[in-house]
């Protein structure tokens, strides 16, 4: 377990080099739309900050939709990863900082989806804007913590 | 993999569940859902909570079951009878000089889909009977038989966009489309019109139209046509831009379609009526949603010329509305408070004042409304007609139940009451966009019900 571990570690940090060389596993489906999930949440908090200053109700839909659009791509992230499971699929290790780092984003973004789907002003500022924020704040620590977890199992690996 | 888990548990978990439980209930205090007594709002001075802002606005629409052989309830010496059924969304009606009655059938241009909240916002109101589809006519009503009902019905004008008001002056039929108000040739007795109608103006409509009804007076002189235009959303929420010129009553010049801005800051004024006494311009106006159960009362008020009546910016006066930014303090200070609550949310869409002589003596000074029915509060408001007394001009007491039962037992809507009109013979016509109804209420004693 923990030799497989490394490996498949290492195959991930080098991954531009693993997709030249035959793998013993495929590439994992959800890898791809949890990025886009967390690249629209980004985007959401970056048009938030936008209407904060400019208050134009372009950048408020543009932020709904964002969050949405995360939403959505969360939800097709967990089939995927099912999917990966069942299809014994790689899974990068370890996986559970991120799966929870992950659900909490998640679980911040539906209420900021609720928050934003206020009429006006009050829809982003001040609650919109400090959610998006966290999520973003998650999302990174999340990234940060899997990171350095990664790290020490292949050192101590 | 053991390991993982405990180091997340151990520091990252609790901080962040922390945080979660702290935003989380930042959202839900705003859920809390304690609608007051009704009562409280009616009348001059209402009393206002705080404002609160929901984490999930609440949608409480009632489900329609229809009228089946079931029949609204009447205030003690009244009696209620449909004048004719089977309409396609009846929203308001107008009595010509020669006693024909017009009911417009019409319903709303499509929403457009600006943010995920429309859709499910149109999908709740598909439940309310509020999708029906738009029959766009007017439909003429002539005579009554033994039974009551009308000895001829036809179509009186068709292929209209979104119709609500409707005036006469002289031998000019005026009718306020959706996006502009239309005259037909009109001649006494006539049954049905097919001449092309000329446009007299314009009026904002798409492409958003979110508040559609245009209501429609003429002054007595004929000189002028009043207009309510409704604002193009609940809050400002689609840009202030797209409020040019709404949340208005307009005076138009009936001679060359000119208009100006009569009166401004009215959310939705979608009744117009001369009050008898002083001769004075009264409206009926829907106020805003989504800031709390008992907020913000809708009203019926006289209105000043060229007075602010605080939306976006306020309402009741000096109540700030934190939702529109940026505010305008100028405006806010100038802000008239309305002469009468409704109570929140109960959405008046007809309003009669009556100058009949058919109905018992209680009301023969007051002004009838048609309460639509709230769609966003718990319990239920509204969904019934009320008579609020006028004496000397101002309304002189708490509003009275007239007509109910538009709703049964189990809070499912019959029918929903909407356009309001008093016939040639003082009986109360109302209009039922559910029941696809028109009722007609006439007093119960036989010396003076003419109908029955």
């Amino acid at each position: 377990m923990q030799q497989h571990a490394t490996i498949t570690e290492a195959t991930f940090i080098h991954d531009a080099k693993s997709r030249l060389t035959p793998k013993p596993r495929r590439r994992p489906l959800h890898k791809m739309l949890v990025s886009f999930s967390a690249a629209y949440f980004v985007g959401a908090l970056a048009t938030d900050i936008t209407y904060w200053q400019m208050p134009d109700v372009l950048w408020e839909r543009f932020s709904i939709w964002l969050i949405v659009a995360g939403l959505v791509m969360a939800g097709l992230a967990t089939i995927a990863y099912a999917i990966d499971l069942a299809g014994g699929r790689r899974i990068d290790r370890p996986a559970w900082p991120r799966a929870i780092g992950y659900a909490l984003a998640v679980l911040l973004s539906v209420i900021n989806a609720f928050v934003h789907s206020r009429d006006g002003y009050t829809a982003v500022v001040p609650t919109g804007l400090m959610l998006s924020g966290l999520v973003v704040v998650v999302l990174l620590l999340t990234a940060a913590v899997a990171m350095a977890l990664a790290h020490r199992q292949r050192v101590g690996g | 993999m053991n390991h993982a888990l405990k180091i997340s548990r151990s520091a990252k978990l609790p901080r962040l569940a922390a945080l979660l439980v702290t935003v989380a209930g930042l959202g839900l205090s705003g859920c809390d859902d304690h609608a007051g007594d009704p009562k409280m709002q009616i009348g001059a001075n209402p009393v206002l909570p705080a404002l609160q802002q929901y984490f999930m606005p609440p949608m409480a629409v009632a489900k329609v079951v229809g009228w089946g052989t079931e029949t609204p309830a009447v205030a003690q010496g009244l009696q209620v009878h449909a004048l004719a059924t089977g309409f396609q969304h009846p929203r308001s009606l107008y009595v010509l000089p020669n006693g024909d009655v017009l009911v417009v059938e019409s319903n709303g241009p499509k929403a457009p889909i600006d943010r995920p909240k429309d859709i499910i916002t149109g999908w709740v109101q598909s439940f309310a009977g509020a999708k029906a589809k738009d029959a766009n006519r007017i439909t003429l009503l002539r005579g009554s038989k033994p039974d009551g009902t009308p000895e001829l019905r036809t179509v009186f004008l068709d292929h209209l966009n979104s119709p609500f008001g409707v005036a006469l002056v002289g031998h000019d039929l005026y009718v306020a489309n959706t996006d502009g108000i239309m005259r037909f040739p009109y001649q006494d007795g006539q049954t049905s019109i097919t001449a092309a109608g000329t446009k007299l103006t314009d009026l904002p409509g798409g492409p958003i139209d979110h508040h559609w009804t245009k209501a429609l007076l003429a002054s007595p002189d004929g000189s002028k046509l009043y207009v309510g235009v409704g604002s193009n959303s609940n809050i400002g929420e689609n840009g202030i831009g797209a409020e040019y010129e709404r949340a208005a009553i307009w005076e138009v010049d009936r001679a060359s379609g000119a208009h100006r801005i009569f009166a401004s800051g009215i959310r939705n004024p979608t009744g117009l009526q001369w009050e008898p006494e002083t001769g004075k311009l009264w409206a009926i106006a829907n106020e805003r949603d989504e800031i709390g159960p008992d907020l913000v009362p809708d009203y019926l008020t006289s209105v000043k010329d060229g007075g602010f009546y605080g939306w976006p910016y306020s309402y009741y006066g000096q109540h700030l509305d934190p939702r529109i930014v940026p505010q305008r303090p100028d405006l806010v200070a100038s802000a008239i408070v309305p002469d009468y609550a409704l109570s929140s949310h109960v959405a008046p869409l007809g309003v009669a004042m009556y100058t009949g002589t058919d109905l018992p003596a209680n009301y023969r000074s007051g002004a009838f409304v048609g309460e639509h029915g709230s769609w966003n509060r718990t319990p239920l408001n509204g969904y019934k007609v009320v008579f609020v007394p006028f004496s000397g001009g101002r309304p002189s007491g708490p509003a009275q139940d007239v007509v109910t039962g538009f709703l049964d037992a189990n809070n499912h809507a019959r029918g929903r009451p909407v356009g309001l009109a008093v016939d040639k013979s003082g009986g109360l016509l109302i209009a039922d966009d559910v029941g696809n109804t028109v009722w007609r209420v006439s007093s119960s004693n036989p010396h003076s019900a003419s109908n029955n």
